[in-house]
């Protein structure tokens, strides 16, 4: 019962979208291209949510400035268990070009469990639709 | 006690019930499957709301610090039994006969007015200003669609009443029954525009985009039910599926209630035909071709337009009786 639960679950994925001092370019990637309007992984059963609260798969983006690293930590407890993190953009791994600035306090990975890493900078659509893809799996495995 | 059992039944399982949720559910799903494929994408399979479901029903639940927990807590609920209850006052003719005493119509007019009051009791309770300001826009939505629901609903009934040689009838299995002996109202001339401000009320009722200032997820991020996970975003989810039911299911046995003939299948998927047109008409397409109003027109739109058409069909009734 379980199991078939779980394997009806994983299809309604719904996304939330965090911008942790992001330059705005993965964000535009996420918005415009490549979830809803164009690639369309509603598909999947994907939809963004307004609210962390609906949220199953969080995607955050940007370096973790140090303005916005406490709201990024508290939205993130904020989001209900069972939840997947993907980190989109090379941002969130290194710093990408904020590297070594004094305003940020990332890697993310050192605050939040990042489950998936998209690199790119931006990535290219069909990159974070596969990282998605992939937090789904994980998601699966905790549900 | 035999009566009894068949209200259980009607209540829990046929046309109320379970039967209502997976109908509504099923529709949805495929309101959202025509949207997508309205803006060219492939769009989520049909029985992705009852995923959705499934899957809420298995999230942790969260309840914000500063809630007032039993209202938080009952808000969903109130939605729920309250629209279980006016799916079983709504006749679907040759299927279901609906009840059969006078005023059942008013009691669905104030029944239909639960969803939109458990949403603002669960938006105040959340202590979210998200909420709050839900709460408020929720309300004046409600102000500004009751009155053209009220004066759509009054023209029907003063249409049938006189007809029928009273003032007003407010049973609507006796609307039903006097349109299926004299022709569906859809085919009167005096009752085109009524059914246009149906039309128009549907939207505002169901919170979908032109109209969906209360919830805009892209300015105030869900408003009352931002707060909601869980079992209480799941029990909102089964509400607006069962409003769908309600209000559909009003359209139609207050305009074209015909049955196709005596099988009870054929009529029940005649009922379901009937319904996906109606949402298609007044939900789907209005949703993907326009963008949110301001609250201050919509108010504006619904005192006027609505309005003004329910109120030339009532005049043109009262001067045919």
């Amino acid at each position: 019962m379980k199991k078939l639960l779980q394997k009806i679950a994983k299809k309604s994925p719904w996304l939330y979208r965090i911008n942790a001092g992001s330059c705005n370019g993965c964000d535009v990637e996420l918005a415009t291209t490549a979830c809803i309007p164009r690639y369309d992984v509603e598909r999947l059963g994907c939809k963004y949510c307004g609210s962390p609260k609906h949220a199953d798969i969080v995607l955050i983006t940007g370096p973790l400035t140090a303005r916005v690293k406490e709201k990024v930590l508290r939205l993130y407890d904020e989001i209900p268990n069972p939840k997947v993190t993907v980190a989109i953009g090379v941002c969130p791994i290194s710093g990408g070009v904020f590297r070594d600035s004094y305003a940020i306090t990332g890697p993310i990975d050192k605050f939040i469990p990042v489950d998936v890493n998209v690199p790119g900078c931006p990535p290219r659509p069909q990159a974070i639709i596969d990282g998605i893809v992939e937090a789904i799996k994980i998601w699966e495995t905790r549900l | 006690m035999t009566d009894i059992v068949k209200l259980i039944f009607d209540l829990l399982i046929f046309p109320g019930g379970l039967f209502a949720v997976a109908f509504g559910l099923f529709l949805m799903g495929i309101d959202r499957k025509i949207a997508a494929r309205l803006q060219r994408r492939v769009g989520p399979p049909v029985y992705q709301p009852f995923i959705d479901l499934v899957k809420l029903t298995r999230k942790e639940i969260v309840v914000p610090e500063t809630a007032h927990l039993q209202a938080f807590r009952l808000a969903p609920l109130l939605g729920v039994a309250g629209m279980m209850a006016a799916v079983l006052l709504i006749p679907i003719a040759g299927v279901y006969q609906g009840f059969e005493h006078s005023g059942d119509l008013l009691v669905l007019l104030y029944l239909l007015s639960l969803p939109a009051i458990a949403l603002m009791i669960g938006g105040s309770a959340s202590s979210s200003p998200f909420g709050a300001i839900g709460f408020s826009r929720e309300m004046v939505m409600m102000m500004s669609y009751e009155l053209p629901l009220l004066l759509v609903l009054l023209t029907v009934a003063l249409k049938v009443g006189l007809a029928t040689g009273g003032i007003a009838t407010f049973s609507l299995s006796e609307i039903v029954q006097f349109q299926l002996e004299n022709g569906a109202l859809l085919f009167d001339y005096t009752m085109l525009p009524a059914l246009l401000a149906f039309l128009v009320f549907i939207p505002g009722n169901m919170g979908v985009v032109p109209f969906d200032i209360p919830e805009a997820e892209t300015e105030i991020v869900e408003g009352p039910i931002l707060e909601y996970s869980g079992t209480g975003l799941a029990l909102f989810k089964l509400m607006t599926s069962l409003k769908v039911v309600v209000v559909l299911g009003l359209a139609i046995a207050l305009f074209f209630p015909t049955p196709l003939g005596e099988n009870f299948l054929l009529n029940l998927l005649w009922f379901f035909l009937k319904c996906l047109v109606l949402m298609v008409i007044s939900i789907t397409v209005v949703r993907t071709s326009t963008g949110r109003v301001r609250m201050d027109q919509a108010f504006k739109f619904y005192l006027k337009y609505p309005t003004v058409l329910a109120l030339i069909s009532l005049v043109l009734t009262l001067l045919q009786g």
